[in-house]
């Protein structure tokens, strides 16, 4: 007659072995391979590159005379860090000794609102990176005169009936506002396609778990 | 973590989070993690235990919800759930107790989704329904019958190999 799950169970851990606990290796020192210790260890580092990036790119900027590119990197990327430290205080939220349910469910929310927040930047940040970019550009200084006025002054030549607003000609200034358009309107995509390769299968495993554990609920 | 929290608060309890351990992972060395990446954990978290439940109970739900969400890192780079499916060499690598029929009963465990996993073992360690709906945070009305759904699944997959 076969043995049911139960007996199985009691019998196999009566004998010594079966619950010896494995030996600690200086623990205290471990980095966790916990998914929320991960996030937060990797926002932090992020996080921190960032600021360090800015600082040394608004610091050169100047010295290579692209100022308005460094101010206005550092402006974005400040904005960026300062939405992402507040959401990174959201996990410290998640009790780990909450049940299986709430607990998979306040991480599963930190995960998407932290997703939305960061596409709806991306909408943003993507465009202001590139007006950041051509702006610097434009107006560097190059031999007393801007890098602008000296393209304009080069098109003028071949192209007498220019037509200039603000100085910069308008067939520039249209092709400007279809890339920053298009980066704006692709921005959350790109944002999403790159969170996605790396914790795709994060996403999809919680959201298994999740419906399971809702199936149960009903 | 002081040794002395750990032998007097953890290690009594490491029969509960050994067995847990062993269902969400399918090697020595993966079931070796996640026993130290759940000691950390206790140790991390033992400030927001309130006296609610009882030691025991909220090492159960401690470790389980560590279990459900810890990644491994593989060679290629790419991050994974240790509990995720079995391959033939993984089931080989998993067999770690000297009773044959535990080793099966926990391949067969291991075959389970997560969710079910943790409901058979706290039925197996003899948890009431309404103690495993509190652990899991769901509905008790539920748990006898997805109990007895998961016994008959176990049965299918150990038909045959055990006496």
């Amino acid at each position: 007659m076969e043995r049911s799950i139960e007996t199985i169970w009691k019998e196999g851990f009566l004998k010594g072995d079966a619950v010896i606990a494995p030996k600690l290796n200086n623990l205290y020192n471990q980095k966790s391979i916990h998914l929320i210790d991960k996030f937060k260890r990797m926002f932090k580092i992020n996080l921190n590159a960032i600021v360090i990036g800015a600082v040394l790119f608004l610091i050169i900027s100047f010295f290579i005379k692209i100022p308005i590119m460094g101010i206005g990197f550092f402006v974005i990327l400040s904005v960026v860090v300062i939405v992402n430290r507040k959401l990174l205080k959201g996990l410290d939220r998640i009790d780990k000794s909450d049940n299986s349910y709430h607990y998979l469910l306040k991480f599963d929310h930190w995960m998407k609102e932290q997703l939305a927040v960061n596409k709806k930047m991306a909408r943003v940040y993507y465009p202001l990176f590139f007006l950041s970019t051509v702006l610097g550009f434009w107006y560097s200084n190059f031999r007393g005169k801007t890098l602008g006025e000296k393209v304009v002054d080069e098109l003028t030549i071949y192209f007498s009936d220019l037509f200039l607003l603000f100085g910069i000609p308008i067939s520039g200034l249209v092709l400007i506002v279809i890339v920053a358009g298009l980066l704006a309107i692709f921005g959350n995509k790109i944002y999403s396609w790159d969170v996605n390769l790396i914790y795709g299968r994060v996403f999809s495993k919680l959201d298994e778990i999740i419906s399971d554990m809702e199936e149960l609920r009903k | 973590m002081s040794s002395d929290f750990y032998t007097s608060s953890v290690l009594p309890y490491a029969a509960i989070i050994i067995k847990i351990c062993r269902a969400y992972t399918n090697t020595q060395v993966d079931f070796e993690d996640y026993y130290q990446e759940v000691c950390l954990q206790i140790w991390k978290s033992k400030d927001n235990f309130r006296g609610e439940s009882e030691w025991a109970t909220w090492i159960y739900r401690l470790s389980l919800n560590v279990c459900l969400t810890l990644l491994k890192k593989k060679k290629s780079s790419n991050q994974y759930f240790a509990s995720d499916a079995l391959t033939e060499e993984a089931i080989e690598d998993s067999r770690d107790f000297t009773d044959e029929s535990l080793n099966l009963l926990y391949d067969a465990i291991r075959q389970l989704s997560e969710v079910d996993r943790g409901v058979i073992l706290l039925y197996l360690e003899e948890k009431s329904y309404q103690e495993i709906a509190d652990i899991i945070g769901t509905n008790p009305n539920n748990i006898g019958v997805r109990i007895k759904r998961i016994k008959g699944r176990l049965q299918k997959i150990l038909h045959g190999k055990i006496n």
